[in-house]
C-alpha cells in the first residue's frame, strides 16, 4: 500500500482547484491529496492493531490471571501473623497441674520483599544484646519461605526489652513481638519419660505432615505423651490480620482467628506416688524402674524410669554433647525402662511356673519336692540359690516363699517349655501390653518352636530349668510383669495398662474416658490363684520369706522378690558382689500387690544391678506402699497395736 | 485574523468534544482516587489538574476560531521559542532529580519538551505539505529538512536527559516520514541506518539507568525492588482489578503506596485496579474512539498540510498512550511517558488538548471555502 503506483493508475490533470481569496499552504492537488487520505484510512488499521493488542492483554491480565494478581495483591498488603494455641495441660489423676503454659515474648521480623535490611538486623543485634551472625543465621535458615512468614530473632524476652521494642516500633519496621506459650514443668523432671518434650518442627515431620497445620518454627512433640497426644494438645492456631502499606506499617487490623487451646490431658499416674518413686530412685542414684498400677482397672499409678530426663536441657533444643552424654550414661537415662528395659524375670516367674503346675495338675498344694541344694539333669548339676545345705522338704507355698529353685526345676521340667509358656502368654508376658508409650518392647518368652525357627537347633530339655525359673531366654519388661502380678492378684483379669484418665477440650467437654480394657483372662484358675497368693503373703509375711522388707504393719502385702542374672562368668564368682563391676552385677526384681485379701494395688520394682530383689527392690516397694496406705496404716497404728503380733525384724 | 464564520457552529465536532469529555471525566476521577487521602476533601493536585483542564478547554476554543492553514506561521515562531527554551532550560535551570526538565513558571512548571512534540508536528506537517510528493517517494535528500527539523530538538532533549520524550519525538519524525511515503531503498538504508545507530546507542550513549530500565524489563526478576518491582506492582493493580474492579477509591495497590507514581505515569493502573475489565475497557473504547475519529479528520481534511497535521496529532497522543499502556501493563519497560489526557501534568495536558483543538480546527475547516 506503501507503493504509490495507484496515483498512476489515475493520472490527473485537472485536480488544481485552487481555492480562493485566502493563502493556502498547498497547492491543493486532489490527486495527491486522494492518496494521502486513503494512507491515512490505511493508518488507522495500526491503532486498531494496537488497541486490540491491548484489550488482549488487559483480558488475560485482569480475567485469565485475574485470580492469580488478586492473590499477590492481598499478599502484597495483608500481613499474617501466627497466634499460637497454648497447647493442652497435663494434670494427674487428682487434678494437679504438671504441666502448664506461661507466655513467653518472641521477638519476630516479618520480611518486606527478599531484601535483608542490615541496618535494621543492626539494630536489632544492639537491642537483643545479640551476635549479629546469629540473627542472620536464622534468617537465611528461612530462606525460600514466603516473606509474610515471620523470622523469630529471639525467644524469652525480658520486660524491659519488649517494652522498649513497642515504644521504638515506628523505627522497626517489620519487628514484631509475639507471644508465645512455653512450657512450664510444676514438678520438675516427673515422669518426664511418658511426659516427653517439645522441639522446633524438622524438615521430614513438617513434610509428613498434614497440609496447613505446621510450618518452619513451630514446636511440635518429640517424645512421650507430647508427641503421641501431639493431635489433642497443639489446638489450632489463631490468625492476626492486619493491612500494611508499602513500607511495611500497619495501617488497620483485619478480622482475625482468636488460637483455640488444646485439649487437656489427665493422666491416671499420681503425682505424690510418682514423686515418691522418682525420689527414692535419685536418692540411691538407682538406675531403674517403678510401676505401679490399680489391680481392678489397670490404671497406672506410676511409671517411673530412673534416671529421668532433664526436660530443662530440651528447651529449646538440645546440644549435641548432652545427648551424647547420655546416650554415653551406663544408667541409659534415655531409655524408658518401664516399656522398652527388658530383664530376665528370675524369681518372680516362679509365680508362672506355680500356676502352670497348678492348672496342669502337675503340683497339688501338698505336694512336697526334696531340695538338697541343687538339682541333677543329665549330666549336669543346677543349683538351688540356698546351694549350702538346700531347703529340705518344700511344698508350693514353701518354694514360692522362699523361692526354691530345685521345686521349680522339677516342676518345670514335667511342664515342658511350651505349657509353660503358654501360661506366660495368659499372664501378658511375651507381648506387648499396649499402653500409650512409645517404643514398647514386647520382651520374650521361648518355646521350642521359637527356638528352633531363631536358632535353628531343637530345644534342649536343660533349658527348660533355666526358663522354669526365669532364667534363660526370658525377657519381660516392668510393666508387663506388673500386669502379671495385677493379674494374679485380681484372679487371673489381665488389663490393658493405660496412663490416660480423661481427655478434656477447653470447654470441659470430655472427649475420651478412661474405661478398662480386658486383654485376657485366665478362666477357672481362682483356686490355683489363691494357692499362689498364699505363698506370696508367705514370701512377704513369712518367717524365711525372701521379701521380708516390704512388710508393712496393718496391711498384707504379697509379693515375690526376683535376682536376674546379668552374665555368668566364672571370674565373677569368687568376688564379694561389692567387688563386680557395676555393669556385670545383677538386676534386683520385686513384684507385689496389696492389701492381699482385697488387693487395689499392684507394684513393680526393678534395681538395674541392684544385686539382690531383697535388698534392693522390695524397700522401694515398701515406700510406696506406706505412702499409697498412709491413712489406713495410721488408722491400724493406732487401733491395731494391740493384736500383739510382733514384727519380726526383716531378715537378711 | 478572527473571522468567524457561522458556518463553523455548524461544523462543530460534537463527536470530539463528546469523547473528549468522556475522557476527561475518567481522568480527574481517577486523579481523585489516586491522590486521595482518605479525608473528605479531594486534593489540591486535584484541583490544580481540574484548573489546567479549564484552561485547556479554552485553549481548544480560542485555537478553533483561527484557521489552521495560519497555524503554519506560528508553527516556525513556535519552533524558534521552544528551541530556545530548551536551551535556557539546559543552561540556566537546577537539576532535580538527575534532569533539567522544567521551568517554574509559579503556577506552572513547564516542561518545553511537551509543546516541542506539539510543535514538531506542526512543522513536520507544514514541511511535508508544502513539498510536492515525489513520484515515487521521498529520496534520502528530500528528508534532510525534517531530519534536521527533528534533530536540533531532539538532540536538546537528549541531554537533559529524557530518554522517553526524545524517543518520541523520533517515533513522530519516523510516522510521519513513513506516512509521507519514503522510496524503498531510501527505506532500506535508514533501517540499516537506524539499526546501527540502536546498536551504538545502546552501546555508548546510553547512561547507565537507562540501560538497567531496558535489562530489567527484559529480565526482572534480576531488580525486582526497583524497575522490576514498579512493573511488578502495576501489573498486580491492573491485574486484581479482574472484571468489576475493587471499586472506586477501594484500590489497595494504589492507597497503600505499593503503585509507583499512580498519579502520573501509573495512573492508568489506578483506573484498571478500581474499575476493572469492563471499566477499562471503556476507557480504552473511548480513546480508540477519540484517536479513530482523528484518523477521520486526516482523511476528510481539505488539503494536503490538514491531513498531515491531523495525521502527526493523532500519532502525537496515539504513541504515547500505546507506550504508556504497554508498560502499565507491563509489555515495555519503564519510560518516562505518560498517558495523555490521564497522567497528571499540566504541561501534557494542555499540549493533548492543544493538539485536539487543532484537531477540532481541522474537522471544522474540511469543506472547502467558497
Amino acid at each position: 500500500m506503501k507503493k504509490g503506483n495507484r496515483r498512476r493508475r489515475r493520472p490527473q490533470e485537472e485536480g488544481e482547484r485552487q481555492s480562493s481569496g485566502k493563502p493556502v499552504i498547498s497547492r491543493v492537488n486532489e490527486d495527491e491529496l486522494d492518496f494521502y487520505r486513503r494512507r491515512a484510512m490505511y493508518s488507522s488499521g495500526v491503532l486498531i492493531f494496537f488497541f486490540a493488542v491491548l484489550a488482549a492483554r488487559l483480558w488475560y491480565l485482569q480475567i485469565q490471571q485475574g485470580e492469580e494478581y488478586t492473590q499477590l495483591a492481598r499478599n502484597n498488603r495483608v500481613r499474617s501473623l501466627d497466634i499460637a494455641a497454648p497447647r493442652g495441660n497435663i494434670i494427674d489423676r487428682k487434678g494437679r497441674a504438671i504441666v502448664t503454659n506461661r507466655p513467653s515474648f518472641n521477638v519476630v521480623w516479618v520480611r518486606e520483599g527478599d531484601r535483608i535490611d542490615e541496618e535494621l538486623i543492626k539494630k536489632m543485634a544492639v537491642i537483643l544484646d545479640a551476635d549479629i551472625d546469629e540473627l542472620l543465621a536464622r534468617i537465611r535458615k528461612m530462606a525460600g519461605t514466603p516473606g509474610h512468614i515471620p523470622i523469630r530473632l529471639a525467644e524469652n524476652l525480658a520486660w524491659d526489652k519488649v517494652a522498649y521494642i513497642e515504644n521504638n516500633r515506628m523505627n522497626l519496621p517489620g519487628i514484631k513481638i509475639e507471644v508465645a506459650p512455653q512450657r512450664v514443668y510444676h514438678y520438675g523432671n516427673l515422669a518426664s519419660h511418658i511426659i516427653g518434650y517439645l522441639g522446633e518442627i524438622n524438615k521430614k515431620e513438617l513434610e509428613n505432615s498434614e497440609p496447613g497445620v505446621y510450618r518452619v518454627g513451630d514446636m511440635i512433640g518429640k517424645m512421650g505423651l507430647e508427641k503421641l497426644r501431639e493431635k489433642d494438645l497443639r489446638g489450632e492456631k489463631g490468625r492476626h490480620y492486619m493491612e500494611v502499606n508499602a513500607l511495611g506499617f500497619e495501617q488497620r487490623n483485619l478480622k482475625g482467628l482468636k488460637p483455640l487451646p488444646g485439649n487437656d490431658l489427665q493422666l491416671t499416674i499420681d503425682v505424690d506416688l510418682q514423686q515418691t518413686a522418682e525420689e527414692i530412685m535419685a536418692k540411691e542414684e538407682k538406675s531403674g524402674a517403678v510401676v505401679a498400677v490399680e489391680v481392678n482397672t489397670g490404671r497406672l499409678l506410676v511409671v517411673a524410669s530412673s534416671p529421668v530426663l532433664d526436660l530443662g536441657k530440651f528447651l529449646g533444643g538440645i546440644s549435641r554433647k548432652n545427648w551424647q552424654d547420655m546416650l554415653n550414661n551406663l544408667k541409659h537415662p534415655l531409655i524408658n525402662k518401664t516399656v522398652q528395659g527388658q530383664y530376665p524375670p528370675a524369681s518372680t516367674y516362679k509365680i508362672v511356673t506355680a500356676l502352670a503346675g497348678l492348672a496342669e495338675g502337675i503340683v497339688t498344694p501338698d505336694n512336697t519336692i526334696y531340695c538338697p541344694g541343687s538339682y541333677r539333669f543329665g549330666n549336669r548339676s543346677y543349683r538351688c540359690w540356698k546351694y549350702r545345705g538346700g531347703h529340705g522338704s518344700v511344698n508350693l507355698k514353701r518354694a514360692l516363699s522362699e523361692s526354691c529353685d530345685v521345686y521349680f526345676y522339677h516342676v518345670g521340667q514335667r511342664l515342658g517349655v511350651n505349657r509353660l509358656a503358654n501360661y506366660a502368654k495368659q499372664l501378658g508376658l511375651g507381648r506387648k501390653t499396649g499402653v500409650e508409650m512409645e517404643h514398647e518392647k514386647s520382651g520374650l518368652i521361648p518355646t521350642s518352636d521359637w527356638k528352633l525357627e531363631r536358632y535353628g537347633k531343637p530345644w534342649q530339655d536343660g533349658e527348660t530349668l533355666s526358663i522354669a525359673i526365669g532364667q534363660g531366654f526370658n525377657l519381660v519388661t516392668p510393666l508387663q510383669l506388673t500386669m502379671m502380678t495385677a493379674a494374679v492378684a485380681n484372679g487371673g483379669t489381665l488389663y490393658r495398662p493405660a496412663i490416660i484418665e480423661t481427655v478434656h477440650d477447653p470447654d470441659g467437654h470430655i472427649t475420651e474416658r478412661f474405661h478398662p480394657i480386658i486383654s485376657d483372662q485366665l478362666k477357672g484358675q481362682e483356686r490355683n490363684l489363691n494357692i499362689i497368693k498364699e505363698g506370696l503373703v508367705e514370701a512377704v509375711n513369712g518367717k524365711h520369706g525372701t521379701a521380708s522388707r516390704a512388710r508393712l504393719k496393718g496391711i498384707i502385702v504379697a509379693g515375690k522378690t526376683g535376682t536376674a542374672q546379668v552374665v555368668r562368668l566364672k571370674q565373677y564368682k569368687h568376688l564379694k558382689e561389692e567387688d563386680i563391676p557395676y555393669k556385670y552385677r545383677d538386676h534386683a526384681w520385686f513384684t507385689c500387690f496389696a492389701p492381699a485379701d482385697k488387693p487395689e494395688i499392684a507394684i513393680t520394682v526393678l534395681v538395674e544391678h541392684g544385686l539382690h530383689g531383697g535388698s534392693a527392690a522390695a524397700p522401694i516397694a515398701k515406700e510406696l506402699l506406706q505412702k499409697y496406705f498412709a491413712d489406713r496404716l495410721a488408722e491400724a497404728e493406732e487401733g491395731g497395736s494391740g493384736t500383739g503380733e510382733t514384727a519380726t525384724n526383716p531378715q537378711d | 485574523m478572527l473571522h468567524f464564520d457561522r458556518r463553523l457552529i455548524h461544523n462543530f465536532d460534537w463527536v470530539l468534544t463528546l469523547a473528549l469529555v468522556l475522557i476527561s471525566i475518567m481522568s480527574l476521577s481517577s486523579l481523585f482516587s489516586a491522590t486521595w487521602n482518605g479525608g473528605p476533601a479531594p486534593s489540591p493536585l486535584f484541583f490544580k489538574q481540574l484548573y489546567f483542564f479549564l484552561i485547556g478547554y479554552a485553549v481548544i476554543f480560542l485555537l478553533i476560531n483561527i484557521d489552521y492553514s495560519e497555524l503554519e506561521l506560528f508553527a516556525y515562531l513556535g519552533y524558534g521559542s521552544v528551541c530556545l527554551l530548551l536551551i535556557y532550560t539546559k543552561l540556566f535551570v537546577k537539576t532535580v532529580a538527575g534532569t533539567q526538565r522544567w521551568i517554574d513558571l509559579g503556577f506552572l512548571k513547564l516542561q518545553p519538551s511537551e509543546p516541542t512534540k506539539l510543535v514538531l508536528v506542526l512543522v513536520l506537517a507544514s514541511c511535508y505539505a508544502r513539498r510536492e510528493s515525489p513520484e515515487n517517494g521521498y529520496q534520502l535528500k528530500d528528508l534532510l529538512r525534517p531530519g534536521i527539523l527533528t534533530s536540533v530538538p531532539f538532540l536538546l532533549i537528549l541531554i537533559q536527559p529524557d530518554l522517553g520524550t526524545a524517543l518520541m519525538l523520533a517515533i513522530l519524525f519516523i510516522s510521519m516520514t513513513l506516512f509521507a511515503r519514503l522510496r524503498w531503498s531510501t527505506l532500506n538504508t535508514l533501517s540499516l541506518a537506524g539499526l546501527g545507530c540502536a546498536w551504538l546507542g545502546w552501546k555508548y550513549a546510553l547512561k547507565p539507568y537507562q540501560r538497567r530500565r531496558i535489562e530489567t524489563f527484559l529480565n526482572p526478576e534480576a531488580d525486582p525492588m526497583n524497575h522490576g518491582y514498579q512493573i511488578k506492582q502495576s501489573k498486580i493493580a491492573v491485574g486484581s482489578g479482574r472484571l468489576f474492579g475493587k471499586g472506586f477509591l477501594e484500590g489497595t495497590q494504589g492507597h497503600l503506596n505499593f503503585l509507583p507514581e499512580r498519579h502520573t505515569d501509573f495512573a492508568f493502573a489506578v483506573w484498571c485496579e478500581e474499575l476493572g475489565f469492563v471499566g477499562s475497557v471503556f476507557f480504552l473504547a473511548c480513546y480508540f474512539f477519540l484517536l479513530l475519529w482523528g484518523i477521520n479528520i486526516a482523511l476528510s481534511a481539505r488539503d494536503k498540510f490538514g491531513v498531515f497535521l491531523a495525521f502527526g496529532l493523532v500519532m502525537l497522543i496515539f504513541w504515547q498512550a500505546v507506550i504508556n499502556l504497554f508498560m502499565i501493563m507491563g509489555m515495555l519497560p519503564v519510560v518516562g511517558i505518560p498517558l495523555p489526557l490521564f497522567s497528571y501534568g499540566g504541561s501534557s495536558l494542555l499540549t493533548t488538548l492543544a493538539a485536539i483543538g487543532i484537531l477540532m480546527n481541522i474537522h471544522m475547516r474540511r469543506f472547502h471555502k467558497r
